[in-house]
């Protein structure tokens, strides 16, 4: 299988958002929750957004999951599905998509990483630091999948010990 | 007929605004704007708050240049709490100084690498899908990957001296909260884990001559592409030279006449007036004692590297000097020698920052001083895109009562203007057919002086940028918006 150096797959999750516009803190409040009562093999980050660089910390990974809130209205209130490539680029210099990003490890670093979208439903894009309480339910939904369901199903993949 | 053209957004800089082209019935331009329509009010928000909240508060002005921010506003509340620059410890004026360079390092490569290279590698005609960091990744990926690193190594300085890349916090009143170790400082330099600063040096030469090649190639453009006189603006140290962190201010003419003759950055309001205009929110600052319509100055690398006798680092220097021989050593009022003169400031800041790593002194652990309280603090930096002033004012209870920020965009605004005028005449009047092409000629006109709208106008929310074209009777003939 492609992208395994070793016998241990590196796995990165990166949480987009701002944690003082409301829901727009999804993403952090994902890694919040998997930083402390999650499996310890991920490596985190936060991002406000996604800029050109982060091509090259991706390229580093076996594994990338981008969560970050959605507008959209998801059946579930989430959604979990694989992220591809796209040759695409936003006119600002720091807002990129996840697959922009991936377009561009591979581009320059030749690293294609498997990748992962977490998507959130959220209500509420104010000012302020609270997350509404229908976002959280979709938060704790899109967390237990994750742990129960999707993170396993990785393991079981890509034979991920630990 | 008349026709306007509006572009909306300009892309590639930082921020929303919007340019609009007035033609008359003969297809002549008789006016263009380049219009700021996203709101002010940092200024007022912060009111109320005590002081030593200042540095932390205004850093959410935007996103790219927080730690400018964060610097200017720490000089000024030093300022506050007692404390001259003169007055601060060798560990703190370092630690800032190393923070400041890491800031207008990666800021410079983000707009040169990301932003201003694909009108250089595939020309201002290039089909719009070219145009951006991608499609150099695909074409040169050599170029873009030196961008990254060199962009990412700032970064990495910031994080280490400020705890995180965006939005870190070093300094508090009259110092520093925290030392820097020598494992901090062996990382930048040993090579282990990152390219070393060595090699940001040298990568900051190889670009310089890439920029060398280019106007090789396209000196005439260079020379012509939106060229109009102007005063220049910056900060110089005691002697005359370059000096981005602390100094005095120096502005010159077109001709390279001294019109503000390296006063104390104090001074700022006996000398700088600020005027308005109805179709933007962004103000426009001018030296007093020449008047609103001709005291108005570029500031940013081109402005600098103008203004200054010299500039404190060897290979920068050497650099400067052969930017000046192009000129006569008369003074540049060519806009595209922007990138050039900011890819020398690249160098200079590689140079200033291994200067720092290797000084003990950067390792000091005498991180705050103290002194008898004032009402009134000033704080000018060079920022990397120019001359950046943050002025509060207190009351005894330490409580901010007025705040005045002077944003290096905002003295941008008429240059910015004049750019977008000189492509509007020379470049759009007369076509019978507009092309993206020549829209872009207007964008690359604005994004030369790298403007951080969202800093002019002190901007909440989103931040897109809108062009319109209008007819002699006013009615919108043709308009661009550009979100992807």
């Amino acid at each position: 299988m492609k992208n395994i150096r070793t016998d241990k797959l590196s796995i990165l999750l990166i949480g987009i958002g701002n944690c003082g516009r409301n829901d727009d803190g999804l993403g952090w409040q994902f890694v919040d929750m998997v930083n402390s009562k999650g499996p310890d093999q991920l490596c985190l980050e936060y991002r406000y957004q996604l800029q050109v660089e982060d091509a090259q910390l991706v390229s580093n990974f076996d594994i990338v999951l981008f969560a970050d809130a959605t507008h959209d209205v998801l059946p579930h209130g989430f959604d979990i599905k694989p992220c591809p490539p796209v040759n695409h680029y936003y006119f600002s210099s720091h807002a990129q998509s996840p697959g922009t990003i991936l377009y561009l490890a591979h581009e320059l670093y030749q690293k294609k990483p498997e990748a992962y979208t977490i998507a959130i439903t959220g209500y509420n894009w104010g000012l302020g630091t609270s997350i509404s309480e229908a976002a959280l339910t979709n938060l704790e939904s899109s967390y237990h999948t994750f742990l129960n369901i999707f993170l396993p199903a990785l393991k079981e993949v890509y034979a991920i010990t630990g | 007929m008349t026709r306007k053209i509006t572009i909306d957004p300009v892309t590639r800089v930082e921020g929303h605004g919007r340019v609009t082209i007035h033609l008359d019935e003969y297809g002549q331009v008789k006016d263009s704007f380049f219009h700021i329509v996203e709101f002010r009010g940092f200024e007022r928000f912060i009111q109320g708050h005590p002081y030593w909240e200042a540095p932390v508060l205004v850093q959410r002005l935007c996103g790219i240049c927080p730690v400018s921010h964060h610097l200017a506003a720490a000089k000024a509340i030093d300022q506050i709490a007692g404390v001259d620059p003169k007055d601060l410890s060798p560990a703190a004026t370092k630690l800032r100084r190393l923070m400041h360079y890491g800031q207008v390092f990666q800021s410079h490569a983000l707009h040169f690498f990301y932003l201003a290279s694909p009108d250089l590698l595939f020309g201002m005609d290039a089909p719009v899908e070219k145009r951006n960091v991608v499609a150099v990744a695909v074409e040169n990926r050599d170029l873009a990957v030196k961008g990254i690193t060199m962009r990412k190594f700032g970064q990495e300085i910031i994080k280490a001296v400020a705890g995180k890349r965006i939005h870190g916090i070093l300094a508090v009143p009259g110092g520093v909260h925290k030392t820097f170790t020598m494992q901090e400082r062996d990382y930048f330099l040993d090579g282990k884990q990152i390219e070393n600063i060595d090699t940001m040096i040298e990568w900051s030469l190889a670009i310089i001559q890439f920029m060398k090649d280019y106007h090789e190639k396209n000196r005439k453009l260079m020379d012509e592409f939106a060229a109009f006189p102007s005063g220049h603006l910056g900060m110089v140290n005691n002697a005359g030279g370059l000096d981005l962190y602390d100094g005095k201010l120096r502005a010159i003419d077109s001709e390279g006449n001294i019109t503000l003759d390296d006063i104390s950055t104090d001074l700022y309001e006996e000398y700088f007036s600020e005027a308005v205009a109805q179709w933007s929110y962004m103000k426009f600052p001018y030296l007093k004692k020449i008047g609103r319509e001709n005291g108005w100055n570029r500031v940013g690398p081109l402005a600098r590297i103008n203004m200054c006798s010299f500039i404190t680092t060897p290979l920068a220097e050497k650099e400067r000097q052969e930017f000046i021989a192009f000129t006569g050593n008369k003074v540049n009022n060519s806009t595209l020698y922007s990138h050039w003169a900011r890819l020398i400031e690249v160098l200079h800041c590689a140079e200033e920052m291994k200067l720092l790593l290797n000084d003990p002194e950067l390792l000091g652990n005498d991180l705050v001083r103290s002194g008898t309280p004032r009402l009134k603090g000033i704080g000018i930096i060079e920022a990397p895109r120019g001359t950046l002033t943050h002025h509060y004012e207190v009351d005894e209870k330490g409580m901010i009562t007025r705040c005045n920020l002077i944003v290096s965009t905002t003295h941008n605004n008429d240059a910015m203007n004049q750019a977008v005028k000189w492509v509007a005449s020379n470049v759009i009047s007369n076509s019978g057919n507009i092309t993206e092409g020549m829209l872009n000629q207007v964008e690359v006109a604005i994004r030369a002086y790298d403007p951080c709208l969202s800093c002019a106008t002190q901007a909440m929310g989103k931040m897109p940028l809108k062009a319109e074209l209008y007819n002699h009777n006013g009615d919108l003939i043709n308009e661009k918006y550009k979100n992807g």
